[in-house]
């Protein structure tokens, strides 16, 4: 389901959990930026990222404060999408 | 859903692990239905073997939590609990508020700026290796690497790296059955109980950071030791001086004896794999594989514990609340199901997600970037060189089931350049 993989999605970052391992930052410097101060990940720019490539992103954090926003209440639910990423083959290194 | 109770299979023997990883009697657990039941002294744990299992354990901290038993094997009084605790034995909150003081100088980014001192000292103790012709490794170049990176990140000064590296071995000693040093060793007066790895070397290891704390907070530097006491000072309760103490006490010991393992061990497989080397040699895009394979094939902590807080399923067997369950990284990283010909020592594997660094999980190392980094850096750096090591005898190995530790190798090392 290519389309599914290609379409873009909105990713957001979950204040409480970051523990600021900048994994996030490193696959995406152009979404993600580690604040200095806080060590808080921040989203920057669209926040825009193609769900495959988002699926990794949320999958490689190691405090899963990554999330994807879905954009309506009819798509499937966040969990099923997570799911379909294929967790074995998210390299974390 | 299925429990295998018998036999024990005893892998918390430290001798065992002085032929290495016994790989025969993991392969055995990580194939039988469910998790194993695990004696150990008056308790015992489950056996968490498989990589999928190690992974669903690491990743959900609520469920099995860090801070209620700690996580070592052994189990401690509620008093030593309290005074040894640090940030790998805390849960959320508390986890998160420490783990972020000291985050920032450890994401990618930032670590990326520790090239040039981490090839630095990486070329001095080569040059140095190669001149002497033949030598211990772990001696010469694996236990230095390490500890003078992490002293320079600190602010230690260099001369200390010495006295350092002595501590963090009577450290190691502290997960075997013996200890060389009398419990009142560098004025310790501590009951063995309360100090990490029941070492009076902590007791050392404590009032060093406290000297060097002293020092910083009176005429702070650019150093990791600064930010830790500006930490402490800017908010009475964001680090407290235990928490401090702990956390000086943890980022010395686990930035130093795991990468000298992971290096030891790499050397080694170089050593004994003379083609996995050339093919480094051959090509220079190799470095980044070969460094995540040595990764994999050390596993320099062989295991973690967690408890449980709420009743769970976990690999088909049924846990309760407040149960021990022990993750086996040693055979995860071996875990058939996930990697091709686990015991092959393959530098350019490319399916490599080992757990070495932890199985992800809010208590990921820290370090796991500026280890990478220094096994990359010293790969780039031997090569460049042409090192070729020959082995001159058996490695002497750490009696742990803890670290996978190497104490010496022998070899002959030659430059072709
Ligand atoms: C090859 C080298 C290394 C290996 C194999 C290694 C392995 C590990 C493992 C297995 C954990 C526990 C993960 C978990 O419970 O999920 C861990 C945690 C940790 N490591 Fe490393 N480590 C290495 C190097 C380093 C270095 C260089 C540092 C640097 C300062 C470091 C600092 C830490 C800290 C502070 C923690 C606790 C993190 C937390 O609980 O949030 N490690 N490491
Ligand atoms: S990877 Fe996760 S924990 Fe790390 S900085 Fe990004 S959001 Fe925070």
């Amino acid at each position: 389901m290519s389309d599914e993989q290609t379409e873009m999605v909105l990713v957001t970052v979950d204040e409480e959990k970051c523990i600021g391992a900048g994994q996030c930052e490193m696959l995406e410097e152009d979404t993600f930026y580690v604040d200095d101060d806080t060590v808080i990940a921040k989203v920057i720019g669209t926040g825009m990222l193609e769900r495959s490539r988002a699926n990794l992103i949320v999958e490689t954090c190691p405090s899963q404060a990554i999330s994807i926003v879905e954009a309506s209440a009819q798509e499937s639910p966040v969990g099923d999408a997570q799911e379909d990423s294929g967790a074995e083959e998210a390299d974390p290194s | 859903m299925s429990t295998t109770t018998t036999p024990t299979p005893n892998i918390t023997d430290p001798s065992l692990y002085l032929d290495g990883i016994p790989h025969e009697r993991f392969a055995e657990i990580r194939n039988a239905d469910g998790l194993m039941w695990h004696d150990y002294h008056d308790g015992g744990f489950w056996v968490v073997s498989r990589h999928a299992d190690v992974k669903t354990v690491s990743k959900d901290g609520k469920t099995f939590s860090s801070a209620v038993g700690m996580t070592n094997l052994w189990d401690l009084e509620a008093d030593a609990i309290e005074a040894r605790r640090s940030l790998i034995d805390s849960d959320a909150p508390d986890h998160t508020r420490l783990r972020r003081l000291v985050a920032r100088a450890f994401t990618p980014k930032n670590i990326r700026r520790w090239e040039s001192t981490v090839r630095d000292i990486t070329v001095e103790l080569l040059d140095a290796y190669v001149a002497k012709g033949e030598g211990d490794f772990v001696a010469e170049v694996a236990a230095p690497l390490p500890i003078r990176v992490i002293l320079t990140m600190l602010g230690v000064p260099v001369e200390d790296a010495g006295y350092l590296v002595e501590l963090s071995n009577f450290l190691v000693e502290g997960t075997g059955d013996t200890q060389s040093i009398p419990p009142d060793a560098f004025g310790n007066t501590t009951p063995l109980r309360l100090l990490p790895f029941n070492s009076p070397a902590s007791h050392a290891l404590f009032e060093y950071g406290e000297k060097i704390g002293d020092l910083r907070r009176a005429d702070p530097q650019d150093d990791l030791v600064t930010s830790l006491v500006q930490a402490e000072a800017d908010d009475g309760d964001r680090l407290s001086g235990s928490e401090y103490r702990n956390l000086f006490h943890l980022l010395v010991f686990a930035g130093n004896e795991t990468t000298r393992t992971g290096l030891s061990h790499g050397a080694i497989a170089l050593a004994d794999h003379p083609e996995q080397w050339q093919r480094v040699l051959d090509d220079s895009a190799m470095v980044e594989t070969a460094t995540e394979e040595i990764l994999r094939w050390s596993t320099p902590v062989l295991h973690m514990r967690r408890t449980t807080t709420a009743p769970v399923e976990l690999g088909g067997t049924h846990l309760d609340a407040g149960e021990k369950v022990v993750m086996w990284y040693a055979s995860a990283n071996h875990d058939e199901r996930v990697f091709a010909n686990p015991h092959t020592f393959d530098v350019g594997r490319t399916e490599n997600p080992h757990f070495s660094f932890g199985g992800g999980g809010p208590h990921t190392c820290l370090g796991a970037f500026l280890a990478r980094l220094e096994v990359a850096v010293l790969l780039e750096e031997m090569a460049a060189r042409k090192m070729h090591l020959t082995r001159l005898g058996e490695p002497v190995r750490v009696p742990s089931n803890f670290v996978h530790g190497v104490l010496s190798v022998d070899m002959a090392v030659e430059a072709r350049s």
